[in-house]
C-alpha cells in the first residue's frame, strides 16, 4: 500500500472513530431518554450545539482554557437539565401517549433555540472553534493527527464504555433498564419511577452536551450542525432500536464510518440523505429497530 | 349449519408455539365456550379468528367463507365481530355517538328506530345516551359494547372475558343478559373460569398450552380427568 | 345544524367576502389579509387530518410545495392558464401525498409524526438539491399572477379569489365532518382498532383523508405562489408545517371555528414583526409548548369546556361534553 493510500485509510479511520463515537454518544443520550421516559427529544441537536456554543463563549470571550470551559458547560448542562425537567418534562409523566406530546414540545424547544441562536451567535460569527486541550501533533506512520483529536477520541470511547458499564452493572443502571422494560413492574419492585425518569433525562441530556463539547474540540462548526445532528441521532435511534443503547452504539459507529467514507467522494448532504432513507426503511418495515432494548 | 370452522390452526411467536393444530367449530344457534389458563393460547385464537393476527397454518372459515387473512372490518361486514378483554368504547364521545358510529357499517340497512329503542331498553342504556362513554361504569360500558355489536346485525359475537372486572352481583346480571342474548345471536364466549361458561355454553373447547384438550358439553368437561388434573383442580362447584 | 349556527355561518361568510373590499385601500393590510386566507385554507386541511383523523402530517408544507412548483412549471414552461395548472398541480400533489402517506398508514402516534417529519425533510432537500424544476435554494421569483380573461388577476380581484377559496374550503370541511365519512374519521381518531372491529375500513378512510388534505395543501400552495410571487424551499419547509399545525392547535382542533380563530390571531403576526424573524421562531416555539402542555383543546376548546361546565354547574355528574385527553 502506498503512503498516500495509507494516509487516506488512517485519516478515514480516525474521522470514522471520532464521529462514530460522538454519534454513538448523542444517540445513546437520546435513546436513554426515549426508552425510559418515552421522550423523543427532537431538540437534541440544539442541545448539542448549545453546549458547543457556550463552550466557545467561555473560551473566546472570557479567555478560559478549553478544560475549564468544558467542565463549566457540563455543570451548567446538568443544572439546565434539572431545570427543564422540573418546569416542563415532569408535567406529562402520567399522560398516555405522551411520546407525541413530548415530540411536539421538543419541536417547540427546537424553534425557540434556533431563534435564540440566530439572534445571537449567528450575528457574531459564521464558524466557531475551540482552542485545543492538548497541543501538538503525533505521527501514526505517515499520518499526522493532532493530539487534541486523539484526546477527543480517547475521551469519547472511554465515556461510551463507562456508560455501558453503568447501565449493565451499576444499581442505577439496572433500575433504569427495569423501568425501560416495564414501568409498573419496576414500581412494584420498589423503584422510584419518577426519580429514575428525572435522572435519565439529566443523564441523557448531559451526554448530549458532552457530545457537543467533544465535537467542538475536534472540529470547527457552524450553526447547521444542530439540524444535522438531530436527524442523525434520530436515525441512529430508530435504526438501532428505540431504547437500545447497544443499538445506538453499533449504529452510531457505523454512521460515523459511513460519513467518513462518503465524505471522500461526495458532500456530507449525501450522507444525510442516506440516513433519512435508512430511517424511513426501518420505520416502515421494522419499526422496532435492529436491536432489542 | 356450521358458523365458525377451524382446522389445523397453528401460530408461533418467535419460536414459541402459541397454538398447535387447533381444530373446532361452532354451529348456528349454539353457544360455544372456550376456556384455558392464561398462556393457553385463547387470546391468540381469538385474535386470529377476529383478523388481528395471521395464522401460520390452518384453515379458517365462517359460514363456509374462507376468512383467513380477512381484516376485522371485512369480518364485521360478513357478520363476525368481537368484544375485548379490556372494554373498548369511544370514551370521550357520548353513548349516543358511540352507537351512531357502530351503525355506520350498515347505515340504512341496519336497525330501525323501534328495534334500536327496544335494545336500548333491554340493555338499560336508554337513560345514558347523553353521558360520555368514559364516564359510564364498567358494567354500563360492557352493555354498551354489546349494543354496539348487536347494531352490526352479526351472525356471531365473540365475547372475550365478558365479565372481567365486574362485581359479583354484576356478574350474575351479566350472565342473565348473555342468556337472553343467546336468543338474538349466536355467541362464542371465551373465559378462564368455568363459572360463566357452565351457565351459558352448550359446548366447551378446552385449550391447554396451545392444544385442544377437550371438546364437549360443560358437564362432560367437568368430569374430564385430564382437564381437571391439568387445569380445574378440585371438583368445581 | 341549529338555526343560530347557520346564521352565524352566513354572517361569517359574508364578512369574509367583504374583507377584501375593506382592505383594498391599504396594500399592506390587503397582503396580510390574503396571506391569512391562504393560511386558513391550509389550516382547515391540517385540521381535517390532525383534528378529525388524529394524525399529525408534518409533511403538509412539502406537499403544498410540490403543487406550487408544479403549477409554476405548468404555467411557465407549458404555458397553461393558472386555472388549469392549479387543479392539475393540486391533484398531482394529492397523488404524491397519498403515495408518501401510504407506507406510513400502519404507523401510529409518534412514529407517524416522525415519519411525516422525515418525508418533509426529504421533500425540502429534494426542492433544494434538484434544481431543474425548482431552481434550488435561490427559488423562483416573478411568478406571474393568474390570467383572467386576457388580463391579469391582481389586487382586489386576487384577494377576492383567495377569500372565496378559503371560505369554500371551510364550508366544505364543515359539511364533510358531518357526513358518514367524517364520522368514520372521528371513530378512527378515537380508537382505530375498535373502529375497524365495527366494520370501518380504516385504511381506505385514511387514504381518502390523505387525498383530501393534500388537495387543501396543494391549492394553498398554488395560491401562495401567485400571491407572493416568489417561492423557495424555505416557503414549504418543516417550520411552515409546524406553524400551520400551531394555527389549528392554538385555535382549537377538531372544531370548525378553531382554525379560523387560530389563523386569524397567529397568521398576521409574522408580518407585524417583519424584522424580527428570530423572534417569530421563539414565539412559535413558546406557543407550541404552551398549547401542548396547558391548552390541548386550544382557545375554542377551552371556551367549549367552560361553556359546558357553566350549564352543568348544578349537575352532580361529570360534564358529558367532549374533553380531549390525548394530544
Amino acid at each position: 500500500m502506498t503512503d498516500s493510500q495509507l494516509l487516506i485509510l488512517l485519516s478515514t479511520l480516525s474521522t470514522g472513530l471520532i464521529l462514530g463515537a460522538i454519534f454513538a454518544l448523542v444517540a445513546a443520550g437520546v435513546t436513554i431518554v426515549y426508552g425510559c421516559v418515552w421522550l423523543p427529544n427532537a431538540s437534541n441537536g440544539q442541545f448539542f450545539l448549545l453546549a458547543a456554543l457556550v463552550a466557545w463563549t467561555f473560551t473566546a470571550s472570557l479567555g478560559w482554557s478549553s478544560w475549564l470551559a468544558a467542565i463549566a458547560v457540563l455543570v451548567l448542562g446538568v443544572g439546565l437539565s434539572y431545570f427543564l425537567e422540573w418546569i416542563l418534562i415532569r408535567r406529562l409523566y402520567d399522560t398516555p401517549n405522551r411520546n407525541v406530546a413530548y415530540f411536539v414540545v421538543t419541536l417547540g424547544m427546537t424553534q425557540i433555540m434556533t431563534g435564540i441562536f440566530s439572534m445571537t451567535y449567528a450575528k457574531w460569527s459564521d464558524q466557531f472553534s475551540l482552542p485545543p486541550v492538548v497541543e501538538g501533533i503525533s505521527m501514526i506512520g505517515p499520518f499526522p493527527i493532532p493530539n487534541n483529536r486523539l484526546f477527543v477520541m480517547a475521551v469519547s470511547l472511554l465515556v461510551l464504555v463507562a456508560l455501558f458499564a453503568l447501565l449493565r452493572y451499576h444499581p442505577y443502571g439496572r433500575a433504569l433498564r427495569a423501568v425501560f422494560q416495564n414501568r409498573e413492574a419496576a414500581a412494584l419492585r420498589g423503584v422510584n419511577v419518577r426519580s429514575i425518569y428525572r435522572l435519565s433525562f439529566v443523564l441523557g441530556s448531559t451526554i448530549i452536551f458532552l457530545g457537543g463539547i467533544l465535537f467542538a474540540l475536534a472540529y470547527s462548526f457552524d450553526l447547521t450542525v444542530a439540524w444535522t445532528m438531530s436527524i442523525t441521532a434520530f436515525a441512529i435511534m430508530i435504526i438501532g432500536g428505540p431504547g437500545s443503547v447497544m443499538g445506538a452504539l453499533v449504529v452510531g459507529m457505523t454512521f460515523g464510518f459511513t460519513q467518513a467514507i462518503v465524505s471522500i467522494f461526495a458532500s456530507p448532504t449525501a450522507a444525510t440523505f442516506s440516513y433519512l432513507g435508512a430511517m424511513l426503511v426501518i420505520l416502515l418495515f421494522r419499526p422496532n429497530g435492529l436491536f432489542k432494548r | 349449519m356450521k358458523l365458525l370452522d377451524v382446522d389445523g390452526l397453528s401460530k408461533s411467536f418467535g419460536g414459541v408455539a402459541a397454538l398447535r393444530h387447533v381444530q373446532g367449530h361452532s354451529v348456528l344457534g349454539e353457544t360455544l365456550g372456550m376456556i384455558g389458563p392464561n398462556g393457553s393460547g385463547k387470546t391468540t385464537f381469538v385474535n386470529i379468528v377476529s383478523g388481528h393476527v395471521r395464522p401460520d397454518a390452518g384453515t379458517l372459515t365462517f359460514g363456509g367463507i374462507d376468512i383467513s387473512g380477512k381484516t376485522p372490518h371485512e369480518l364485521a361486514s360478513i357478520g363476525l365481530c368481537r368484544t375485548y378483554q379490556s372494554v373498548r368504547v369511544f370514551a370521550s364521545l357520548s353513548t349516543k355517538q358511540n352507537i351512531d358510529y357502530a351503525r355506520l357499517l350498515l347505515n340504512h340497512r341496519g336497525l330501525n328506530q323501534a328495534e334500536l329503542s327496544e335494545l336500548l331498553e333491554w340493555l338499560q342504556l336508554d337513560t345514558l345516551l347523553d353521558k360520555s362513554a368514559g364516564s359510564l361504569t364498567l358494567f354500563e360500558q360492557r352493555r354498551l359494547e354489546l349494543l354496539m355489536r348487536l347494531v352490526l346485525k352479526p351472525q356471531l359475537i365473540m365475547l372475550d372475558e365478558p365479565v372481567g372486572g365486574l362485581a359479583v352481583t354484576e356478574v350474575i346480571e351479566m350472565i342473565n343478559l348473555l342468556k337472553q342474548l343467546k336468543a338474538r345471536c349466536s355467541i362464542f364466549v371465551i373465559e378462564h373460569t368455568m363459572r360463566v361458561i357452565k351457565e351459558l355454553a352448550d359446548r366447551v373447547i378446552v385449550l391447554i398450552a396451545g392444544e385442544k384438550v377437550a371438546d364437549g358439553p360443560p358437564l362432560e368437561i367437568l368430569q374430564n380427568k385430564r382437564v381437571v388434573d391439568e387445569y380445574l383442580g378440585a371438583p368445581h362447584a | 345544524m341549529k338555526s343560530h349556527s347557520k346564521h352565524l355561518v352566513w354572517a361569517l361568510t359574508l364578512l369574509a367576502l367583504t374583507l377584501p373590499f375593506a382592505a383594498s385601500g391599504n396594500k399592506f393590510f390587503a397582503f396580510v389579509l390574503g396571506m391569512t386566507f391562504i393560511s386558513l385554507l391550509w389550516a382547515t386541511g391540517m385540521n381535517l387530518m390532525y383534528g378529525y383523523v388524529g394524525l399529525m402530517p408534518l409533511m403538509f408544507a412539502g406537499v403544498a410545495g410540490v403543487a406550487g412548483y408544479a403549477m409554476v412549471h405548468f404555467t411557465r414552461t407549458l404555458g397553461w392558464s393558472f386555472w388549469l395548472a392549479m387543479p392539475v398541480a393540486s391533484l398531482l400533489a394529492a397523488v404524491v401525498g397519498v403515495a408518501l402517506g401510504l407506507p406510513s398508514l400502519r404507523l401510529k402516534g409518534f412514529y407517524f409524526t416522525l415519519c411525516s417529519l422525515v418525508i418533509q425533510t426529504v421533500l425540502t432537500l429534494a426542492f433544494i438539491f434538484f434544481p431543474t424544476y425548482t431552481n434550488g435554494d435561490t427559488g423562483i421569483n416573478q411568478v406571474a399572477p393568474p390570467d383572467w380573461f386576457g388580463g391579469e388577476l391582481k389586487g382586489m380581484g386576487l384577494d377576492m379569489s383567495v377569500a372565496i377559496f378559503a371560505v369554500a374550503g371551510v364550508l366544505f370541511c364543515a359539511w364533510l365532518v358531518k357526513t358518514p365519512l367524517g364520522q368514520r374519521f372521528v371513530a378512527i381518531r378515537e380508537d382505530d382498532v375498535l373502529a375497524e372491529g365495527l366494520g370501518i375500513q380504516v385504511v381506505r378512510c385514511k387514504i381518502i383523508a390523505f387525498f383530501i388534505v393534500s388537495v387543501y395543501a396543494g391549492i394553498g400552495g398554488c395560491f401562495y405562489a401567485v400571491y407572493v410571487g416568489f417561492i423557495s424551499p424555505r416557503a414549504f419547509d418543516v417550520l411552515v408545517s409546524m406553524n400551520i399545525w400551531l394555527y389549528v392547535a392554538f385555535g382549537g382542533r377538531a372544531t370548525i371555528a378553531g382554525p379560523i380563530i387560530g389563523t386569524a390571531i397567529l397568521a398576521p403576526i409574522p408580518f407585524l414583526l417583519q424584522d424580527l424573524q428570530a423572534f417569530k421562531d421563539i414565539l412559535s416555539g413558546v406557543l407550541i409548548i404552551v398549547v401542548t402542555l396547558l391548552m390541548p383543546g386550544g382557545i375554542y376548546g377551552a371556551y367549549l369546556a367552560w361553556r359546558s361546565s357553566q350549564s352543568r354547574a348544578d349537575s352532580s355528574s361529570n360534564s358529558d361534553k367532549v374533553q380531549e385527553q390525548r394530544v
